[in-house]
């Protein structure tokens, strides 16, 4: 579905990404683990077309998707849930959720409907404004707004930051259900051991390279990963 | 806590009169200001206790007086009608401060486009006025086309150009953003100022016709005053509707989070050249209409405090909020205007003023909700 080849990223002319190579199947959950620098959010930022990769490949669906400015690539199925939540603090619920809708792809009341199954509390919570929410309830309001323009991909940044591990815990079941319901994941996680026992295949990434790649079942027993990544 | 507002407020204003009437007036003045501020302060502490029987006695005419007052339908019509009679009572020089009003009311509308909705910075705003303006007087003296058919040519125009400024300053975000736009409202102003051959320079543009509809020439104030009414109204309309539009919601977002805006699909390049163009588009019109009233151009009326005061007027009022900008730019010209008596405090006041406003009331005079979507 996704598949980036080689790619190599600048911020100005520090190489933040020297040769990506990642592969994403339809329907799985795939997970970029790896240190604070290592590349994790630069990757994704290339991959919803915010940066653009100097050198490389990046395709979806089959198309080339390397010059694609953002809104076009939201557009063609990949949703973003950015690093920090970046919901609309001032705005509702209901209108933050209306926001997520902008590109009107999609039936608005079936998918509301979709996202309250999802997140209840953000039913009781529509008419409240997005900054008066908690850290969690703002996480789920930011998955919610990402689902909203019923993407195929969803690109999950840290969603487990800041968060308590209990809230942690119902993020990322409640990411499985979306996956489930046919949204394929990439998520870009610092909690390893969280994030490879939710996804199917993993990646971990160091110095703007992949070091190590595989099913996460195999990652989480490789000794390399758990003495770097799982702190044996 | 409650008593630390009113007793900098009251420092605040005695120290400006300090260098104006001595220590003693100033002393004076302070305690007389405090002791005002706090009997209001109680006051206000006491009106639920007049709330209940005042809301019955509304009852009678279903009146609700919890909702604010600017936002009840029955004083729009009363204040609707009041205008369209004002003309049969007042003085020449009320309807000349009304006709300034409505002018300044489409140009703090069009810029609030800009500051309001986009939230994007814009110190040049000025300069669409002036090339509105300029447009039309130019079409007229030296193509002699008379202001409808021009109009459209002038406003047309400043579109274009809020499209040119807005291309270079795209790359730019808040502070940079602002001093780009300042530079801009200040080369349009030397530019009118030095290009003799066609603007005549420092001289202005005299002679320009007023508009005429079927045969009928505008020439008194009350027609003005009819015209700019009509303008107004279409304005309002108009910057609601593109508010509640599509367009309206990629601003908000762009306003609240430009990054989020592009995760969710909206082309912030694209949405913030739309808000610099229709912002400008405005300010054609106004200009347009300015030179017209006036009959005269000049680049004098084009200075960078003509920038500052339509952005006060914005702020003032409530960036973001239609009725807010509408009362910010009458009172910015109503207050100079009423303040002439006192004349060398008048400016000294209104500065004051300002600032009283904004500890009270940071968003502005109707401000606070501006940032939802359902106004």
């Amino acid at each position: 579905m996704l598949k980036l080849a080689n790619v190599h990223t600048f911020y100005g002319n520090i190489e933040a990404l020297s040769g990506i190579n990642l592969e994403v199947n339809q329907g799985e959950i795939v997970c970029l683990i790896g240190n604070n620098g290592a590349g994790k959010s630069t990757t994704l930022m290339t991959i919803s077309g915010i940066l653009r990769p100097v050198k490389g490949e990046i395709l979806f669906e089959g198309e080339s998707i390397k010059n694609i400015p953002p809104h076009k690539i939201v557009e063609k199925g990949i949703s973003q849930v950015p690093e920090g939540r970046r919901i609309f603090p001032k705005l509702t619920v209901m209108e933050n959720l209306e926001m997520g809708a902008f590109l009107g792809k999609g039936n608005f009341d079936e998918m509301l409907k979709r996202i309250f199954t999802l997140f209840p509390v953000l039913k009781e919570r529509q008419n409240q404004t997005g900054g008066t929410l908690s850290g969690g309830e703002q996480q789920m309001l930011a998955i919610s707004r990402a689902l909203m323009s019923s993407p195929k991909l969803l690109l999950l940044d840290e969603p487990s930051l800041g968060l308590a591990p209990i809230i942690v815990n119902k993020i990322f079941t409640t990411i499985k259900e979306i996956n489930h319901e046919g949204v394929t994941i990439l998520l870009v996680e610092q909690n390893a051991m969280a994030a490879l026992k939710l996804s199917h295949r993993g990646y971990v990434i160091e110095n703007g390279r992949i070091a190590f790649e595989g099913e996460s079942k195999f990652l989480i027993n490789n000794e390399k990963v758990r003495k770097a990544y799982l702190g044996d | 806590m409650s008593l630390l507002k009113p007793l900098i407020i009251s420092i605040w204003f005695a120290l400006l009169f300090l260098p104006f009437k001595g220590l003693k007036a100033a002393l004076f003045f302070l305690i007389i200001l405090l002791l005002t501020l706090l009997l209001f302060n109680s006051l206000f502490r006491y009106k639920n206790i007049f709330k209940d029987p005042l809301q019955k006695i509304f009852n009678l005419f279903e009146f609700n007086i919890l909702t604010p007052l600017y936002e009840s339908i029955y004083l729009r019509y009363v204040l609707f009608a009041a205008l369209l009679v004002i003309p049969f009572f007042v003085k020449d020089y009320v309807l000349d401060v009304a006709i300034l009003s409505c002018i300044y009311i489409i140009l703090a509308l069009g810029l609030n486009v800009v500051v309001g909705f986009a939230g994007l910075l814009n110190l040049g705003f000025v300069a669409f006025y002036a090339i509105g303006a300029y447009t039309y007087a130019l079409l007229n003296t030296k193509l002699g086309i008379g202001f409808w058919s021009a109009l459209p040519f002038s406003m047309l125009l400043t579109t274009i150009a809020g499209f040119l400024l807005a291309i270079p300053a795209l790359r730019l975000r808040g502070d940079y953003l602002a001093i780009v736009t300042l530079g801009f409202g200040e080369i349009v102003r030397l530019i009118l100022n030095n290009w003799d051959t066609l603007t005549k320079g420092p001289n202005g543009i005299s002679g320009i016709s007023t508009p005429v509809v079927f045969s009928f020439t505008f020439y008194k104030l009350t027609h003005f005053y009819y015209l700019l009414l009509f303008f107004v109204a279409i304005t309002i309309f108009i910057t609601k509707r593109v508010h509640k539009s599509r367009i309206g919601r990629a601003w908000i977002a762009i306003r609240e989070d430009e990054i989020a805006a592009s995760t969710i699909g909206i082309n912030t390049t694209m949405y913030k050249l739309y808000a610099f163009a229709f912002g400008a588009f405005w300010a054609g019109l106004a200009g347009s209409i300015f030179a017209a009233k006036m009959q005269f151009v000049s680049p004098e009326s084009f200075t960078f405090m003509e920038s500052v005061l339509i952005l006060c007027m914005v702020i003032l009022g409530g960036s973001g909020s239609i009725s807010g900008v509408i009362v910010g730019a009458f009172l910015l010209v109503l207050l100079p205007e009423l303040l002439r008596e006192v004349q060398l405090y008048r400016m000294l006041a209104l500065g004051a003023g300002l600032v009283i406003l904004m500890i009270f009331r940071p968003r502005g005079i109707l401000g606070g909700k501006s940032a939802s979507l359902r106004i």
